[in-house]
Order: C-alpha cells, then structure tokens, then sequence
C-alpha cells in the first residue's frame, strides 16, 4: 500500500501502523518506539535531558495540532467529507453499513473537536494553526539537516510522517499543502528524508 | 532626559519605579475620567524588592515603541502628559493599532496638545515615575484612552487553597494578565451564571463582547499589546507551542482526574470547596454537573486510547503525567522562568497547572507526591506566588477565614435560632390547636376513671 493511503488508513482506523514480531503486534508509534527501544535501538540516547525534554513537547505539538488538524479536514469540512473521505471510510462495507458507520464515525469526531475547543473553528482558523505549528517547527528546525541537529529521532520520523502525508495526498482543497509549502525547510526537510530512506519506492513523489 | 532612560532599555533591569508601573497607576493620566480600573490595588507591591520587580516588568514593545525615544526628548517632562490626550481623540477602536502610531507620533511631535487636568494631578502625584511608567507602558495613547472607556472585565472563579483561582483557566488568564501588567477588572465570582458568557472566565472587552476560552482571552490580550510574549525569539516561541502541547496533552487530563473523577479528592476537597462557594440552589446541582461534564471530556480526550480497564488507563495516564513533570523539571532547569528572567505566557500556564496541584490538600495526591519531589518546580511556583499574587496567597485565607470566621460565630447563633425558631414554630402550632378547640388539654390526671373522665369533660366545656 502506498505510504500515503497507509497514513490515512491509520487516522481513521487508529491502529495502524502496526509491526508484528514473533507472536507480539504492537501498534501505534508509541508504543512500537518503546517496543524497538526495548530491542535496544534508540535514536534518541544520544540527546541529554532537555533535548529529550524538547523532543517530546515537539511530538505532542505535532500531535495535538498537526494531527487534530487533518482530523478537522478529513472529517468537519464539509467539502472534503462528501467527496473523499465517506466513499473511502465506508468503502469496505455494503450498501447502508458504509453510510451509517461513516456518520456514526463523523459524528464521534465532531463530539471530539468540540471537547477540545476545536468545535467551533472555521476552516481557515484551522488553517492558521497548522501554519502555525508549521512555522514553530520551521524554527525549531532552521537550517539543520535534522531537528537535533545530526542525527535523525523519532520527532523526525514524525514530523515526516505527517508533512509527507499532507503534501502528497490530493484533497478537494490543497490550502493545508500549500501552507506547508510555504516552509522551504520543512519541504527540504521531507525532501532528504525522503531520498535516503525511501528511495527503492520510486523518486520524487514530492516534486 | 528622564523619560528617556527607561524605554531605551528594552529589559529595563531594575527599573525603581518598577513597582509603581502598576495598572492602578497607567490610568493616573485618565483620572477625569475616574479609574475603573483600580482592580488590583497596587499597594503591596512596594513590598516584592523593586529588582525582582522590575525584572518581571510586563514586556509589551511592538514598533511604534521604537519611535518613542526619538519623540520622548520633546517636551521633556510634559511630554507623557501630553500623550496622553482626551480620550475622544483617540477614541476608534478599529484603526487603532495600524493608526495610532502616526497618530502618535504626531501627537508626540508638539508636545503638549494640551494639559489635562488628570495629567496634572498625575505629575503632581510623583510625575517622572508616572511618566516612566507610561512611557515604559509604551502602549500607544491613543489605545489605552480609547480603552479607558470601558475597561476589561475579567470574570474568573474565586480564590481557594491559597490560589488566587482555584480553577485553572482562570488562574491561567490571571496569571499571564498579572505579568503583562494588563489593566483589568477582575471580578472574582462564585457563580458561572453570573458571568456575561455563562463559564468562566469570560473576558468582557472594551468594545463589549465576550470571549470565554482562555487561549483566545490570552490571545485577545496580546493583540491589546499586552504581550509576554514580546522578547522571546523565534525558537522560543516554537517552544512555547510545543510545551503547550505537552501540557495540555499530557498533564491537563490527569489534573481533571485528579480533581474531579478521583473519588476521594472530589468528594472532600473539589465538591467540598464548589458547594460551599456556590450561591444557594446552584451549590446542589452544579457541582456534579461540572463533574459529569470534565467526566465526558476526559473520555473524549483519552477516547482514542482505551486499553482494556479504567486501572489500566489511569496508570498509563499518570505514568505519562510524571514523565511530564519530570520533563518540565529538566526544561526548566534552575532557571526562574522558562525563558530567562522574565515571565512569558508558556510561564503562566505552566504555572497554572502546577500550582492547582501543588497547593490544594488532596488526600489522593499521587501525582501531588510525585511534583513535591521535583524541587525546582516547587520552588518556581512559589516564587511566582510571592512575586505576582503576594497578597493573594495571604488573602485567600483570610476571607475564607473571616467569612469563616462569623460564619463559625454564627454557627452557634445560628443553632441557637434554628432551635428557638422550632420552638416558637411548636408552640404557635399547640397555642392555636388550644385555642381553637382542636386540641383540648386535660388538667386532670389521666387516670381512666369515668368519674375523672367525666370532670374532665365537664372542664373541656368550661374551657370551650
């Protein structure tokens, strides 16, 4: 599966990704970053306690915006619910199941958004976060090839994971791209992740 | 030039007149038209040591400030007052911002537009701190007359526990108002009903409308140019985001379990306090509905992360919040304010959380045992507490204890009423079953003896 569906699979499913081991699955980043740390690889050994600090106010900040954003675009903007992510939510089941699980779902994270405050933001309230968590990541980031400097960590495979996602899939409108593009570093960022990581998966989806 | 001293110096280190830059004394010049605002009465703060003081000086600049040292060597020491010009000049709130800075340096150019009686009064009342205060104020005149008009309002819950608020938003909202130095109203109320949104807080702007999130209360202040925010560099700011984050993420939902889903601490410190604070029939209901209502939004919160059982979530939940404090601990470092020497906004939401945690007698205070252990937080708190709430801290006790206070001398009184108002409820009741015959009383013993009974039916006519 193409890493962007994966990725979107996995907000809606919320247990994706996964990784199997033996007879263990773990799932979720969290939990799969403990799993390998616990195997004894940690990318993050060699920060010391603040970076650490750092690093892990940056993942919820990722998180708690970046996340809760694509959340709002997939699912309370209206545009893009009835195109695109109804037909993909409901596509797995037969005809009245994919319409009422896709509400029931839809409404769920509605209740959602309202408890976190996010109920009542317009589409370009939102939109305004997510610049501005861009720019607090942009410069965080500055003109470092990762965001603790040499070595990559999991903020970086975070960060990527959530930047690709939006720069690569086409919505109904591609303002939250767009807003991401406006950072050079961020792109320059994904970019070279993207080339030394993943390059047997063909070049430059992001172009 | 005096007046030039201070806003050159953008951290005006220890500036003496640090504790009289207060908001009761921003509106020194504005006097003709009263001083609303003298919410927060300065006086106590000659007491915190003027360096701290004016190390903590609200850091509101913005680019007209720049322009003031270049207008401030006209007029000398006039030239505050002629800033300050009578509010219907200024008045607009609209094109306030991107307006006023010609608009002032014009008015800065001649120098005195003319005196104000107020103005007077201000410079007789100690001129070069006033106009140092002003100046360093640095907010642009015409703002703050057209402000004037009607003040901020900040409705917020009551202080408890030896907090100025014992709810966290509000504690937020005061906290970071009370760096900026932030010329509101506060009204510290017990009843969300009261207040102009129906939650609280609830900001009342000048220009009359209501804004109820915290976040956008801050934010709100901060377009007011009361911004903490100011000095912080680009990353810092980055920073501050992702901290934010991490609290709200991390800490916000264990601080709401604590509080209101433990049992034993809803029941004996959270309830105890909302039910006495509460005005007559609201303190039966509204307690449990705020707990039924932080219940589902802890749900929502955690919703995505359900393991098997509650046991199980709770421990995931404060594992993570430990880890967060520790983390908070580790940024902090032995710093006084995350950011240097001066409190930013991340400063008073960190602080807001800490201290709700930190000051309130839980009797399950797990995570409280876990924050006493990390002494840089505990210390930064209280430091924060002598600094910006030195009266509050004091005056909390205090009313609760002298509302306490007659009402424990009431208390006997007031059993000594109930009991007497039985009595008296008691002995109508029997006065006038006697009188109207319902009721009679037999004077002769009740032995059953017809004879005796017959007497005594022969005094009921006498009595009828």
């Amino acid at each position: 599966m193409s890493l962007v569906a994966e990725a979107f699979v996995s907000q809606i499913a919320g247990k994706v990704p996964f990784i199997h081991v033996g007879n263990q699955v773990v799932s979720e980043l969290g939990p799969i970053v403990q799993f390998v740390k616990a195997k004894g690889h940690s990318l993050s050994d060699g920060l010391d306690e603040v970076q650490k600090a750092e690093m892990k106010a940056y993942m919820e900040l990722v998180n708690n915006m970046l996340l809760t954003a694509e959340l709002y675009l997939q699912w309370c903007d209206e545009a893009t619910v009835g195109e695109i992510t109804h037909a993909r939510y409901g596509s797995p089941y037969p005809w009245p199941l994919n319409h009422i699980l896709a509400y029931q779902k839809q409404w769920e994270i509605k209740r959602k958004m309202k408890a976190i405050g996010w109920g009542n933001k317009t589409l370009d309230q939102v939109l305004e976060d997510v610049d501005q968590c861009c720019q607090a990541l942009s410069q965080r980031l500055g003109t470092q090839p990762y965001f603790f400097n040499k070595q990559p960590t999991e903020l970086d495979a975070l960060v990527f994971g959530h930047l690709y996602t939006i720069l690569t899939t086409q919505l109904t409108n591609d303002e939250l791209s767009e807003k991401v593009k406006n950072y050079s570093n961020l792109l320059a960022f994904c970019r070279r992740i993207e080339q030394h990581y993943f390059e047997e998966r063909g070049k430059g989806r992001l172009s | 030039m005096r007046l030039g001293g201070p806003p050159r110096s953008p951290r005006s280190g220890p500036s003496p007149e640090g504790p009289r830059s207060s908001p009761g004394h921003v509106h020194f010049g504005k006097s003709p038209q009263g001083q609303p605002r003298r919410a927060r009465d300065p006086s106590p703060r000659p007491a915190a040591p003027p360096g701290l003081r004016g190390s903590a000086r609200p850091r509101r600049r913005d680019s007209p400030r720049r322009a003031w040292p270049a207008a401030l060597p006209l007029g000398g020491g006039r030239l505050w007052m002629g800033r300050r010009p009578p509010s219907p000049e200024a008045r607009g709130p609209a094109p306030r911002r991107p307006a006023a800075s010609p608009a002032q340096k014009s008015r800065a150019s001649p120098g005195s537009p003319g005196p104000q009686p107020g103005a007077a009064r201000g410079a007789a009342g100690g001129g070069p701190a006033q106009g140092r205060a002003d100046a360093y104020r640095e907010v642009l005149p015409g703002q703050r007359a057209g402000k004037m008009a009607a003040p901020m309002e900040l409705f917020c819950w009551s202080g408890g526990w030896g907090l100025p608020s014992v709810d966290l938003d509000s504690l937020a909202v005061l906290t970071y108002a009370r760096f900026t130095g932030a010329p509101l109203k506060v009204h510290k109320i017990t009843n969300p009903w009261r207040s102009p949104s129906g939650t609280l807080p609830a900001l009342r702007t000048s220009h009359g409308e209501v804004i109820s999130v915290s976040h956008k209360i801050i934010t709100h202040l901060r377009k007011e140019k009361y911004n903490a925010d100011y000095d912080l560099s680009a990353r810092q700011g980055a920073d501050t985001l992702a901290f934010m984050s991490l609290l709200e993420e991390k800490l916000l939902p264990v601080l709401i379990h604590t509080f209101w889903i433990d049992a034993k601490n809803y029941v004996e410190v959270t309830r105890k306090w909302y039910a006495e604070a509460m005005p007559f029939p609201l303190n039966f209901f509204l307690p449990g509905r705020m707990q039924r209502q932080y219940m589902e939004r802890l749900q929502l919160l955690c919703g995505g992360h359900r393991p098997e059982n509650e046991e199980e979530l709770e421990k995931e939940l404060y594992q993570e919040a430990r880890e967060c404090l520790t983390l908070l601990s580790q940024r902090l470092g032995s710093q006084k304010f995350f950011f240097g020497d001066a409190p930013a906004s991340l400063d008073a939401f960190v602080f807001s959380h800490l201290a709700l945690l930190l000051q309130a007698k839980l009797p399950s205070g797990k995570l409280q045992a876990h924050l006493r252990g990390l002494h840089n937080l505990c210390a930064y708190c209280t430091h924060i507490l002598s600094l910006y709430f030195p009266w509050d801290g004091a005056e909390a006790p205090p009313p609760r204890q002298a509302p306490a206070g007659p009402e424990t001398e009431e208390e006997p009184y007031g059993r000594r009423n109930q009991i007497l108002s039985v009595l008296a409820g008691l002995a109508a009741m029997v006065g006038y079953a006697l009188l109207s015959g319902i009721v009679s009383i037999q004077r002769a013993t009740p032995a059953r003896a017809p004879g005796t009974q017959a007497l005594g039916l022969a005094e009921e006519d006498e009595e009828e």
